[in-house]
């Protein structure tokens, strides 16, 4: 290779320059922002993670099959797959193809920023560099693939469906300044670097370009304004990506190693918080996944939009957004970046300000522990039985509402020979979830704080719930040492392995709904169900799992009332009901009262099945 | 030729149709759904505000009646348009061409085991108003007979006035009724102390308030102001209720041998369905919707098809009986109208 400037410079690269130093001082003033707004522990917690050689593996490699691969969207819809990531890896490869090229044939030049990019521009390929039509083709292939990525874009922009997309989102007009302005990047990139590739050298993209263009346009001079318009392209996308969508693309390489380092959105606006709302790349996933989108009216208070509304500082709207959300989760488990919808919903409501704050410290638990059936013996103060037979059953608010399911639990428990206790059956206090999911979290903490001094006292050992919204509570914010939380489904199934109680099965068709707050809020999906199966024959819903759609009761919405449920709820019975089965099994009692309202077939809790999958048995 | 008048339900509405089409001179023929006439009312035992029995009230309807064509066991399997007639397909096989339409599809009762906190079909001790009423008319009732009753409550508005249970209207009948079940229940045991838990009485008939200052006065009943919140069960096989107490604003418990549901009046499934099939209008509540609720309460949209009583909405066994005159009234000046 052979320079043809001496300078190595001309103006055409000023847009980009321009660009590219506007860009990066952005970025690094946010970066140091983001951090310094990060408290003093979580800080130290991210500097300490990237020393930690276990967690950097974790995200390079995350880096790598989230930023430029885009795994989850492969996962999600191959099409959609292939489009972000030939985008994103081809752009990736072209800039490190670029650099090496630079590195090899012009190392002086390395410390000009622009050169890599226009380095067709710059040189003339001479018979020693043919070693480098390597690179040239390596350089046209990934232009290929991320031209190719570029159509499937456009083809989505019309035709989301194609691409597993029901609903995508409403680009601003800054998204839309970045979008077109990508777009034309590469394809005027291919164009000026068609038109030096006679001189500077190409492979069968650019050469044949060349050839293509020189039988009709033979002016030399052509080639200027070409390599003018690919640069004021680049340097316009990177003056607007601070203010569009494409933010995510820095933001995501910060976000990482953060979410690695295990911090989590504390402040409502600033550090992690803020980080995510920038790393939101208003995809849409999360328009389809939401339950309220059923509704057209809910789609515009989807995750992606709460994300737009708190970069506009929109207070009404984000008020709106974050206090209609059911919390179901399903945001922040298809999301392909992270973004964490239900937290940061809970972050919004607790910075609201309420002219009334009740209070729970008078409540007496010592009163609640009198109440509740103990393992302790009151003469000596030790507890009554061996290790493992100390369960205390708490059934909670909503479990009490659906009686059915407390009695078939504790009868489940006696045919087991369980010992065990029920903790609220006179009366006790709520497990704070719902004052936590209100964002009122000095509410939550003085319930969790009264119930845990019951809990200790009470010598148990074992911590069951029914309800597994107590349950998300009871294992995140509860500081319960020596003692094990297990949700009633957990239970049965280990009573089931070890034999304390043998299900005799039916040829019923059951189908399993996922609660949110015990599949996506705490992660458990096989253990209900092994013990449907032993009931009865399980099939699947259409969407089921991580997937699983909200029922539509959910706690989690403050403003959603009863008429605006009921279409969510209608939907969510038809995926289950997608596979005709004769009953829905479930495994919280929220979802059963909800399902039980609108379903032509019979909605049962888990306990229930258990229950009589058990009694067939003594017959 | 006689005019032949189709009513759709053997109810009190249907049977006093009826009665009053026959002494017209029509000819109305009666399709009803299971083996007996009479509907809710024949399961009744006494009727408020004068304790007239209900069974005598279904006798007279049938006797008056027993002149029309009456098709029991049968439902309707489709309804179908022809140019000013309809023609109607009974399940049992039998077509009729009939210019009028007249729906008694009535109510069916609120399923009490939805209402799942208050132990309906869980505990044993809980019953609904149709359960007493059918232990006053049979005393075979297990979850009744035998046992020593000290205390026995009311839960009104059991799926009435509740979003929650899908039926936002009042069902009219039901606190009068609870007030005339505690005064029976109270004549029978009369050492027990009977508890109505309200969110406020609509007395609004005849003597309804002079029945409720009774039940006060003479027969010691309490009344408490506060919806039950949760029903559970204790060792001794009682229920013990927990409420509020809102014009005392304390949360209340009572341990009860007895717990009587007030389960209200739904929409009937089933004159849903026929009505579906002429694409009659359903109103927001679920039940059927009159061309104007205030002056023609009888009569729907459509030419030739006629409503009375609870098809249309709660309503108690005077006003069906009134709505069925009525609606016999506009079919007969309209076939007259037809033949000037």
């Amino acid at each position: 290779m052979r320079e043809i400037y001496l300078s190595g410079y001309n103006n055409f690269v000023l847009p980009f320059m321009i660009g590219m130093i506007f860009v990066l001082s952005w970025c690094v003033i946010g970066a140091a922002r983001i951090i310094l707004q990060l408290t003093g522990e979580d800080r130290k917690k991210f500097f300490l993670s990237l020393i930690n050689p276990k967690i950097m593996a974790k995200n390079v490699r995350d880096w790598f099959c989230d930023c430029l691969f885009h795994v989850k969207l492969w996962k999600r819809n191959m099409l959609l797959g292939y489009m972000h990531s030939s985008i994103a890896f081809g752009w990736f490869m072209l800039i490190v193809i670029g650099h090496i090229e630079v590195f090899l044939y012009t190392p002086q030049r390395v410390h000009q920023i622009w050169y890599p990019i226009f380095f067709r521009y710059f040189v003339a390929v001479t018979d020693s560099t043919m070693k480098g039509s390597f690179f040239f083709f390596l350089m046209d292939f990934f232009l290929l693939v991320i031209l190719s990525g570029i159509i499937l874009a456009i083809i989505k922009r019309a035709r989301s469906r194609f691409f597993g997309m029901r609903r995508t989102t409403n680009p601003s007009i800054t998204d839309l300044i970045g979008l077109y302005s990508l777009w034309c990047i590469f394809p005027l990139r291919l164009l000026a670097e068609g038109f030096t590739a006679d001189i500077s050298g190409g492979s069968f993209l650019t050469k044949s370009l060349n050839m293509v263009l020189h039988s009709f346009l033979s002016d030399q001079m052509n080639m200027l304004p070409t390599w003018w318009a690919y640069s004021i392209a680049l340097g316009v996308f990177m003056c607007i990506l601070p203010f569009s969508r494409y933010m995510h693309i820095p933001a995501e390489i910060l976000l990482i190693p953060m979410r690695n380092a295990g911090i989590k959105v504390t402040h409502a606006r600033k550090g992690y918080a803020k980080l995510q709302v920038y790393s939101c790349p208003s995809c849409g996933v999360c328009i389809d996944a939401c339950p309220m989108s059923t509704v057209k009216a809910n789609t515009k208070d989807t995750t992606v939009y709460l994300n737009r509304q708190i970069k506009r500082y929109n207070e009404r709207r984000i008020e709106e957004i974050s206090d209609k959300c059911l919390l179901c989760g399903k945001c922040t488990a298809v999301c392909p970046v992270g973004v964490q919808g239900d937290m940061m919903r809970i972050a919004q409501r607790s910075v609201r300000k309420y002219k009334l704050a009740p209070s729970y410290a008078n409540i007496d638990e010592n009163a609640l522990l009198e109440r509740c059936n103990k393992f302790v013996n009151t003469s000596n103060n030790t507890v009554t039985s061996d290790r493992n037979q100390r369960v205390m059953y708490f059934a909670g608010c909503m479990t009490s509402l659906t009686p059915s399911i407390s009695k078939s639990t504790a009868a489940i428990l006696q045919k087991a020979g369980i010992r065990f206790e029920i903790m609220d059956k006179d009366g006790g206090i709520c497990c704070g979830r719902p004052m936590f999911m209100a964002g009122r979290i000095a509410q939550a903490k003085e319930m969790i704080e009264k119930n845990t001094a019951i809990i200790k006292a009470s010598g148990a050992d074992t911590l069951l719930l029914s309800c597994p919204i107590c349950y998300k509570i009871f294992k995140e914010q509860y500081q319960l040492e020596g003692i094990e939380v297990i949700h009633h489904t957990e239970f049965f199934d280990r009573l089931i392995e070890s034999g304390k109680i043998t299900l005799n099965g039916s040829d019923t068709r059951y189908v399993y709904h996922d609660p949110c707050e015990l599949g996506r809020g705490c992660g458990i999906y096989e253990q209900p169900r092994n013990v449907v199966r032993k009931a009865g024959e399980l099939v699947e819903a259409e969407k089921h799992g991580k997937e699983s759609i909200c029922c539509g009761g959910s706690l989690g919405s403050l403003t959603l009332g009863f008429d605006k449920r009921k279409a969510l709820t209608e939907n969510a019975l038809a995926n289950l009901t997608i596979a005709s089965p004769d009953t829905i099994v479930t495994a919280c009692p929220l979802c059963r009262s909800t399902f039980n309202r609108y379903s032509d077939i019979p909605v049962k809790d888990i306990a229930e099945i258990v229950d009589e999958a058990t009694r067939k048995k003594k017959r | 030729m006689k005019e032949i008048v189709v009513i759709i339900g053997g109810g009190i509405a249907g049977l006093e149709a009826a009665s009053q089409l026959l002494k017209l001179g029509y000819s109305p023929i009666i399709v009803e759904k299971s083996d007996r006439l009479g509907g809710h009312v024949a399961r009744w035992n006494r009727l408020f505000p004068d304790m007239t029995p209900a069974q005598d009230l279904v006798s007279e309807l049938i006797a008056s009646s027993k002149d029309a064509n009456i098709f029991l066991n049968t439902e309707i399997s489709f309804i179908n348009r022809l140019k000013d007639s309809y023609n109607i397909m009974l399940s049992n096989g039998i077509s009729i061409i009939s210019k009028y339409i007249l729906y008694t599809t009535g109510f069916r009762l609120f399923e009490a085991q939805k209402k799942e906190e208050y132990g309906y079909g869980i505990y044993n001790q809980v019953i609904t108003n149709a359960d007493l009423e059918h232990w006053f008319n049979t005393n075979k009732d297990d979850r009744i007979s035998g046992k020593d009753i000290k205390s026995i409550g009311f839960v009104h508005c059991v799926g009435s006035r509740d979003e929650k249970a899908r039926n936002s209207q009042c069902s009219k009948v039901c606190c009068i009724t609870a007030i005339k079940q505690a005064i029976e229940l109270k004549e029978k045991y009369p050492e027990a102390e009977i508890y109505c838990f309200y969110m406020d009485l609509r007395l609004f008939g005849k003597k309804f308030e002079d029945f409720y200052t009774k039940a006060q006065r003479d027969h010691g009943i309490h009344f408490i102001r506060g919806r039950v919140s949760e029903v559970s069960e204790n060792i001794n096989g009682q229920v013990i209720v927990k409420a509020e107490d809102t014009l005392a604003g304390k949360p209340l418990k009572v341990t009860l041998d007895l717990l009587v549901l007030m389960s209200g009046m739904v929409c009937n499934p089933d004159s849903t369905k026929s009505a579906s099939m002429l694409s009659l209008p359903i109103d927001s509540d679920g039940f059927l919707k009159s061309s104007d609720n205030v002056f023609h309460i009888t009569s729907s949209p459509r030419k030739g098809i006629y409503y009375a009583g609870a098809c249309t909405g709660p309503k108690t066994v005077p006003e069906t009986l009134a709505e069925a005159r009525s609606a016999v009234l506009e079919i007969h000046s309209t076939i007259t109208g037809e033949a000037r």
